[in-house]
């Protein structure tokens, strides 16, 4: 079977002062105000001429993967997409492959409001360049996928968005495309559509359908996504299982999150926070942690004075979403004496699921009676991996379709309609 | 479904000439859409839509009509001057317009082009469908003329046979040449959007360099050949010829308005293959 081969691919921007500044209309405007002595060349500041929006990016993706794209804005990932849709050509590098490409890089961008959707939907195969026939053998999977059936002389600007987005879908699923290019798009539709849409992705997938899928939507990218890449600052930062990528990404976004002045923000004139780590019953650092073992967060902090009042809190995040955030019960403690101080929090055992969690420690610190004037420490994020006790290598999850947490609790049965001597209990915790 | 041929590179350069020809075959319903929809476009919403597409054209001619033929007494080889200016003006506002029209292509096509591949060069060619939608209407009119005169006078000036087929040839051609002249004109434009401005009036100023009011024949014959410097001159005067059969037919000048033609265009799609990339980047 084919494969996508991207090799070398860089895509390089001129900017401000490009081959336009040489040229004669520039030229003329340059003499003119050298005429009128309004400011000089050699004035002019240099600016950077050029921006690669991707460089060296080589990676290769086996027909029938899914691969998620992730980065910060600005990082390519749409420029990657563009280019493999032939919008935007390369600078350099060169792109091999076989097949359909069909893009869904922009909702509707080949459709014509005034048409009806019967008139769009050839419209669009006309764009991707396929015979009209190749169209009419499937024009009735196309309408019943997208639901649209009853409105298909409709012209489409009385549709609603939501139609839109099935019925431009649907055309591009159907053209029986090799790479399918979507642009956060399948973000958009409601809960149903998108399930429809991910299972006949996965279902073309075995087919041998390559789908690009760019999003900012962690929890999509890693449940469709089997492989993913991660692009920084147009160049490839992870390439390889979602899962471990995304984890890094998310380390890396929330790491980078903290800088310049709000890193600064670990100590101040009353109390410094030293540092936050995971830590074994015995003392030992680590950071991964198995589902079935209980560990520690240990944060130590140094108060600068006697007789402050401090409360330890964490965040907790995975893939982006905030799970919980859990403080010391006992509100603002008083520390009579100052000094170094180290907090345990326990983390229970089969409470965590198995993936990558980062924390995010912060300490509130306050003068003995002066409740008003609080001061906000925000400690280095850290992450932790959770993974089976059977797993050997960690950060391999596999139960992650049951939640961010999964906690055991008490179970009890009992059987209502004989005595209640009868009662079978049951804890399932123990089991 | 993915066997050998379907495969494809991309790469900082594009392809040959057959593989690109080839693909711009395969998207001609593309072109056809773009082409309907720049009609379209420009009649959107206009109350008098259909008013327009008449009444755009002949207010011009009838006042051009009467200041040359009827003021100035410009002679017209014997046919009724309004006719004769006519066929004048036909082939060369095909020219004009499709030049006119052409050179914003890029920029109102910028949109599309910015997220849906086709062809770049499918851009340049439909966009000068307002311009041959002009010159049926044109067309319709110069008929519409011919029938009035007659009426009036009992003479039919028109004429049918191989050297309307001639005249008709004369129009693609007119279109060719705008091609080859749009193909530079819209990157500019692109880059600069007061390319349009100046070639507004550049294009006023060649119209009076091309017997499209005058007769050729008020040029002593020793001095013609000056005129045909003038590409398009032979291309006016060939279509007069055909459809009225006044004037000359100048073989050896439309032979090189031909080779001239050939050679504009061939820089002109190398030109546009070269910048086509780095100009969309640009929009």
């Amino acid at each position: 079977m084919p494969k996508l081969v991207v090799d070398g691919l860089g895509k390089r921007y001129d900017l401000g002062r490009s081959p336009d500044e040489t040229g004669p209309l520039q030229w003329m405007r340059r003499m003119g105000a050298r005429v009128l002595k309004r400011g000089t060349n050699g004035d002019e500041p240099e600016r950077p001429r050029e921006f690669w929006a991707l460089k060296d990016v080589s990676f290769t993706v086996e027909p029938g993967t899914v691969l998620g794209v992730i980065g910060t804005n600005g990082a390519g990932k749409t420029t990657l997409l563009k280019i493999l849709a032939r919008v935007i050509a390369p600078t350099e590098g060169h792109v091999a492959g076989s097949g359909r490409v069909v893009s869904l890089l922009e909702l509707g961008s080949g459709f014509d409001p005034e048409l009806s959707a019967r008139d769009n939907i050839y419209l669009n195969a006309a764009m991707l360049g396929i015979a009209r026939s190749d169209v009419s053998r499937r024009f009735d999977q196309i309408l019943e996928f997208a639901e649209v059936d009853k409105f298909v002389d409709l012209p489409l600007k009385h549709y609603s968005s939501g139609m839109y987005l099935r019925l431009a879908f649907s055309v591009a699923i159907n053209m029986e495309p090799s790479i399918l290019l979507a642009d956060e798009i399948l973000a958009v539709g409601d809960q149903s559509f998108q399930e429809r849409c991910l299972e006949r992705v996965k279902q073309e997938a075995e087919r041998g359908l390559t789908v690009l899928f760019v999003s900012h939507d962690m929890e999509a990218i890693v449940r469709i996504c089997n492989h993913t890449l991660w692009l920084n600052q147009g160049g490839i930062a992870g390439f390889g299982e979602s899962d471990g990528v995304v984890a890094d990404y998310q380390n890396s976004v929330f790491a980078g999150g903290f800088t310049g002045s709000e890193r600064g923000r670990h100590a101040n004139r009353h109390a410094i926070l030293r540092d936050v780590s995971v830590v074994t019953e015995d003392g030992r650092e680590v950071r991964g942690v198995r589902t079935n073992e209980m560990a520690f967060l240990r944060m130590r902090f140094e108060l600068l004075e006697n007789h402050l009042c401090a409360c330890a809190a964490y965040d907790v995040r995975a893939r982006g979403q905030l799970i919980f955030r859990t403080a010391d019960p006992a509100g603002m403690r008083l520390f009579r004496n100052g000094g170094m101080w180290e907090a345990l929090m326990r983390l229970p055992a089969r409470f965590f699921n198995e993936m990558t969690y980062n924390v995010i420690p912060s300490l509130t610190v306050a003068r003995e009676g002066e409740d008003r004037r609080q001061y906000v420490l925000m400690g280095e994020p850290l992450s932790f991996i959770v993974y089976a006790p059977d797993a050997t290598t960690p950060g391999k999850d596999k139960g992650v379709r049951s939640g961010y947490l999964t906690p055991q609790f008490r179970w009890k049965f009992e059987r209502l309609d004989e005595q209640p001597a009868d009662a079978a209990e049951g804890d399932a915790a123990r089991a | 479904m993915a066997d050998a041929a379907d495969a494809w590179v991309i790469e900082p350069r594009r392809e040959g000439v057959s593989a690109r020809a080839f693909e711009l075959w395969r998207y001609r319903r593309m072109l056809w859409f773009l082409a309907v929809r720049t009609v379209k476009d420009r009649y959107e919403g206009m109350t008098l839509g259909i008013f327009w597409l008449f009444a755009r054209p002949l207010f011009p001619i009838l006042i051009g009509g009467f200041v040359f033929g009827g003021l100035l007494g410009v002679p017209s080889d014997g046919v009724p001057f309004m006719l004769f200016y006519m066929t004048g003006i036909v082939p060369w506002t095909l020219f004009e317009r499709s030049i006119l029209w052409g050179t914003k292509c890029l920029t109102q096509h910028r949109s599309l082009m910015k997220r849906l591949y086709f062809p770049r060069l499918i851009s340049p060619i439909s966009s000068i469908s307002p311009a041959a939608a002009d010159f049926v209407i044109y067309m319709v009119l110069l008929v519409g003329l011919a029938l009035f005169y007659l009426w009036k006078d009992g003479v039919w000036y028109l004429r049918i046979g191989p050297p309307l087929l001639v005249a008709l040839l004369m129009s693609v051609l007119a279109v060719f040449a705008a091609l080859s002249v749009i193909l530079w004109t819209c990157v500019f434009q692109a880059r600069h959007p007061e390319t349009r401005f100046g070639l507004r009036y550049f294009m006023r100023f060649w119209m009076f360099l091309t017997p499209v009011f005058y007769p050729i024949s008020i040029i002593p014959p020793e001095h013609r050949w000056l005129l045909y410097v003038n590409p398009m001159a032979s291309v006016v005067s060939t279509f007069r010829w055909g459809v009225i059969g006044v004037g000359e037919l100048p073989l050896v000048p439309l032979a090189t308005s031909i080779v001239v033609a050939m050679v504009a265009m061939a820089a002109g799609i190398w030109f546009f293959t070269f910048s086509e990339s780095s100009t969309i980047d640009r929009l």
